[in-house]
């Protein structure tokens, strides 16, 4: 008996003086609430108290309920021989124990395995109701011996009991021999609600077991009452069934798992084992961990092993384990063929870490082994694809990160030499074939190179030749074309680009010669009607600057013979040519009679003085020649027409080619009317008006025209957000972060691609973002795009309302614009002047200046005359 | 050609499995077991059943996308008890000594 029993079998002595006479016992209900609600300890001491100062019958009466109570609850715990210890004491010292504690004194006896003795009590007919539950309930709980049950003598042989429990051995054996049929399990001797219900209930689980039914074994298991004497099986089996490996069996449990299930499951237990020694990420955990899983492997699947010894290798290289130690856990090195490198590189590219040079190193040496193992052939569509993802991966880097990795990469890198000690000859014959030191995987180029020449098609060439796009010299781009019009001669995209790069350098003739072998792969091609369309207008404007009329005369001709020079405004712009050819030959009469048409096509003679302005850009023109041919006052119908009559002509300037640009000191106009919108303007209008003034640095411009489009709310949010970001000074660097993040999340939910690939590039600050001066978003954070819905919102109001563009927190300079502009119908000329700030100036002059890595940044320059309108 | 274009198969998923064709199965007999799966699971009847029978297959007649597939397959972080094969556990009848051991074990 143990210590913790000492201060209980202090029982109290009999009453000194006793009345004898039935009195009402303080605090009883006290001790009953106690035991009610299981408080059996506090109620035994409670009990004693009040024995002590009553000394009456009930007194001991309700001790001896409350022994009774802690003898059950000793039990209960598990604490069997101290319940029996003190059952034995109250017993001996009470006289009114005996029948009290005959229901708890069944347990007791039960515990002794004397199954006989508690049995017999069961033939007495007038056995109490409580009695006999006690009895079926330490039957439930305590009864393991099946077979002596069925054949207890103190029972007569048709007792349910011994019936029941003859038909459980019976079927127990049977499901743990093998197979057996669904009658087998009904067991219609053993009742439901009897003391064996468990065990019909837990025979039928190993059967399901056996069967492969864990569903419904586990469903068994469910119902299987827990205090039962058959629940002792539950761990067993679900450790068998794979859904508890965890849990801590006892030896006979483990034998059984063994002997039932072989090693497999030790092999599982092992790998559970392992995977949360990876997760702590503790040397000391998983070495052991290595070393156990792998002799269990070895055991269970020896065709396992060396899988498994890679795969565990991979994970030891994430965790930068010491690889001799590791090695040696693992009972010798991993295999490096075609199945650890590639594991090796999407380990490496799944990491967090920056992705580059060496992830296309591992994915070289993966291609090695998979091409000598015959996963795909050297020159097969696998190897292609295999060489675009390894550019793919170097386009993730940033272009100056780039640059960075791969000189130190280059530098430091000296061959995966250590990978393949201890290698079969055969993976080392792989190695040794590549003696050459070969880092074509460093740069896109030959990568796409080598992805194009073995699987040439359109997506492949397209993506070389965005990338090739982007180098400053022309000539890379040009020969990725001519690759592409080599390999797939029926494609006219490379040509169209040909024909645009010939152009932008003024090889017009080249230019018209890849058009015609455009036109004659494919005349109808939208791209290629509007290239014919585009490069005539470039040679006219050659044509015209060479002041050569015929010419000119003609390429008009050719260019009005154009289907589609008819549509749109288009025409608008043709006679803008004709009125720069008379301006030329200075007949004022004709030129003006092209000015009417022109303002008649275009809706107003704003629109016409800006389209003629741009094309006699284009063909030189002085500003003489603007000040005599254009007139200098302008009447504006309606008086807030000059925004749509700007933006009309952005927008076919845009379409035929030829970008133009609007005059600085139509700014304070174009201000005004931005202010006084009200959703007057169209959202494409708006948004070319702010891109034609980003073209000339006209920030303030844009900035307002953005204002006006966020008005506008809808669907072109994202596109404004853009707008906004763009217009925004450099200094407003966290404004703008945040509109370029609003606008992906916008783009994203409403599927425009077009405006979240735009966004990744403004904030890489990539050369076809068209600005470079955010470069430390080429941080290692710059792919964060997410925002809530609240943070949407906030961003769009706050852009909502800030309607003043943001000047620079130092006092600006500003100097007045030499010309001024003047609109007939402005009710205060004198406050007309255009300011410009030096700030401005200086701020081009450093964007001009901070050209990005070898890229040049084309700033265009502003149209002669630009102030002299109206 | 981005890594994630199939929706309703997953990385680590092998279309052929899905289609029920051995690794060496040439273009004819995946798209026999292809129709035939169809078959079995038409649109109307099992939608994610067929998109899932629809995506593998895209994912198998596509040269390039087969090629892609078989790259990005390999899950270094995928459990080790994945690698176990996936076929049902043994499991022998030992008669009913050693399950009466756990039950009589003190």
């Amino acid at each position: 008996m143990g210590v913790k029993l000492n201060r209980e079998t202090k029982l109290p002595h009999p009453p000194v003086r006793g009345t004898g006479a039935s009195v009402p016992v303080p605090q009883e209900e006290e001790v009953r609430g106690l035991l009610a609600k299981g408080k059996a300890k506090p109620a035994v001491e409670l009990a004693k108290e009040i024995h002590k100062r009553c000394g009456c019958p009930e007194s001991e009466a309700l001790l001896v309920d409350a022994y009774a109570a802690r003898i059950r609850s000793l039990w209960k715990t598990g604490l069997k021989e101290e319940a029996k210890a003190l059952f034995e004491l109250v017993h001996e010292r009470y006289s009114s124990a005996t029948a009290r504690l005959r229901e708890v004194g069944v347990l007791v006896r039960a515990s002794d395995g004397n199954l006989e003795e508690l049995l017999r009590t069961l033939n007495d007919p007038a056995l109490p109701q409580e009695i006999r539950r006690a009895i079926e309930n330490a039957v439930r709980c305590q009864v393991c011996d099946l077979s002596a049950l069925a054949q207890c003598a103190a029972l007569t042989a048709d007792h349910p009991l011994r019936t029941a429990a003859a038909a459980l051995v019976k079927a127990f054996a049977a499901v743990t021999v093998g197979p057996v049929k669904e009658a087998a399990l009904v067991l219609p001797e053993v009742s439901h609600r009897g003391p064996l219900a468990a065990w019909k209930i837990l025979v039928r689980a190993i059967a399901y077991f056996y069967r492969q039914d864990d569903e419904a074994c586990e469903r068994c298991l469910k119902i299987i009452d827990p205090d039962s004497a058959p629940a002792r099986l539950i761990p067993a089996l679900r450790t068998m069934l794979r859904s508890r490996t965890d849990e801590r069996l006892t030896f006979a449990a483990d034998s059984l798992v063994a002997q039932v299930c072989g090693n497999k499951l030790s092999l599982r237990r092992a790998l559970e084992a392992l995977e949360s020694a990876f997760e702590t990420r503790v040397q000391g955990k998983i070495l052991p961990e290595i070393q156990r899983a792998m002799t269990a492997c070895d055991v269970a699947y020896p065709e396992l092993v060396e899988r498994l010894r890679q795969h565990i290798h991979v994970r030891a290289l994430q965790l930068d384990l010491p690889i001799r130690k590791v090695r040696a856990a693992l009972g010798g090195a991993s295999t490096k063929n075609a199945y650890f490198w590639r594991l090796y590189a999407r380990s490496v590219e799944s990491s967090r870490g920056p992705i580059g040079p060496v992830t296309c190193a591992l994915w070289e040496q993966f291609r090695r082994h998979a091409v000598a193992e015959g996963w795909f052939e050297e020159n097969g569509p696998e190897a292609a694809a295999l060489y675009l993802h390894m550019a793919e991966l170097l386009l993730e880097v940033s272009v100056d990160s780039l640059e960075t990795l791969q000189s130190d990469f280059a530098e430091q890198f000296s061959g995966f030499q250590t990978f393949y000690e201890d290698q079969p000859p055969a993976i080392r014959a792989v190695e040794a074939k590549y003696k050459k030191r070969d880092l074509y995987f460093l740069s896109p180029s030959p990568l796409f190179e080598r992805a194009c020449s073995i699987d040439p098609h359109r997506e492949a060439f397209e993506q070389w030749l965005n990338w090739a796009r982007q180098e400053s010299d022309w000539r890379v781009a040009d020969y990725v074309a001519e690759c592409w019009h080599r390999a797939i001669p029926n494609h006219s995209e490379p040509l169209l680009y040909l024909m645009e790069s010939a152009e932008k350098r003024g090889a017009l003739n080249k230019a018209t010669a890849f058009l015609e072998e455009a036109q004659k792969l494919d005349a109808v091609n939208p791209e290629v009607r509007r290239a014919a369309l585009r490069l005539l207008i470039a040679q006219t404007g050659r044509h015209l600057r060479q002041r050569k009329p015929h010419l000119v005369e003609q390429d008009l001709a050719a260019l009005e013979a154009l289907p589609q020079a008819q549509v749109t405004d288009r025409p608008a712009y043709l006679l803008a040519l004709r009125w720069t050819c008379e301006v030329i030959r200075s007949d004022a009469e004709m030129g003006s009679s092209f000015l009417s048409q022109i303002g008649h096509l275009l809706g107003s003679p704003a629109a016409a003085i800006l389209a003629c302005q741009n094309a006699g850009a284009l063909a030189g023109l002085t500003q003489e020649d603007f000040d005599r041919h254009l007139p200098q006052k302008v009447s504006l119908d309606p008086a807030d027409s000059l925004v749509s009559a700007t933006a009309r002509v952005c927008i076919l300037g845009d379409d035929v080619g030829a970008t133009f640009t609007i005059p600085t000191a139509w700014h304070g106009r174009l201000l005004q009317e931005l202010t006084n919108a009200h959703g007057g303007l169209e959202g494409r209008q708006l948004e070319t008006l702010g891109r034609a003034a980003l073209r000339t640095n006209q920030k303030e411009l844009a900035y307002a025209a953005s204002i006006a489009g966020l008005e506008m709310g809808g669907d072109a949010e994202a596109r404004f957000l853009l707008l906004r970001a763009r217009a925004l000074p450099e200094w407003e660097f966290e404004r703008r972060d945040d509109c370029i993040t609003a606008a992906v999340e916008l783009g994203r939910r409403r599927r425009d691609t077009s405006v979240i690939n735009e966004a990744v590039e403004l904030r890489r600050g990539r050369p076809g973002a068209k600005t470079n001066f955010f470069d430390w978003l080429d941080s290692e954070d710059w792919h964060d795009f997410s925002m809530t819905t609240e943070q949407i919102h906030a961003v769009l109001q706050r852009e909502r309302h800030s309607p003043t563009f943001p000047t620079d927190r130092s006092a600006p300079f500003r100097v007045s614009f030499s010309r001024e502009t003047m609109f007939l119908d402005d009710e205060d000329l004198e406050n007309d002047d255009e300011p410009f700030t030096l700030d401005d100036v200086a701020r081009l002059a450093a964007e001009m200046s901070q050209a990005r890595g070898r890229r040049q940044k084309k700033v265009r320059r502003d149209l002669p005359g630009q102030g002299d309108l109206f | 050609m981005k890594t994630n274009r199939q929706a309703n198969i997953r990385l680590n998923e092998d279309p052929r499995e899905i289609l029920g064709v051995p690794p060496d199965a040439d273009d004819a007999r995946i798209r026999q077991a292809y129709l035939l799966k169809v078959k079995e699971n038409p649109p109307d009847r099992a939608p994610a059943a067929f998109e899932r029978i629809r995506d593998a297959y895209e994912v198998l007649r596509d040269p390039r996308r087969r090629a892609l597939h078989m790259f990005l397959s390999a899950d270094p972080h995928a459990p080790l008890l994945s690698l176990l094969p996936a076929n049902r556990q043994e499991r022998k009848f030992t008669g009913p000594d050693p399950w009466l051991a756990v039950l009589r074990e003190k």
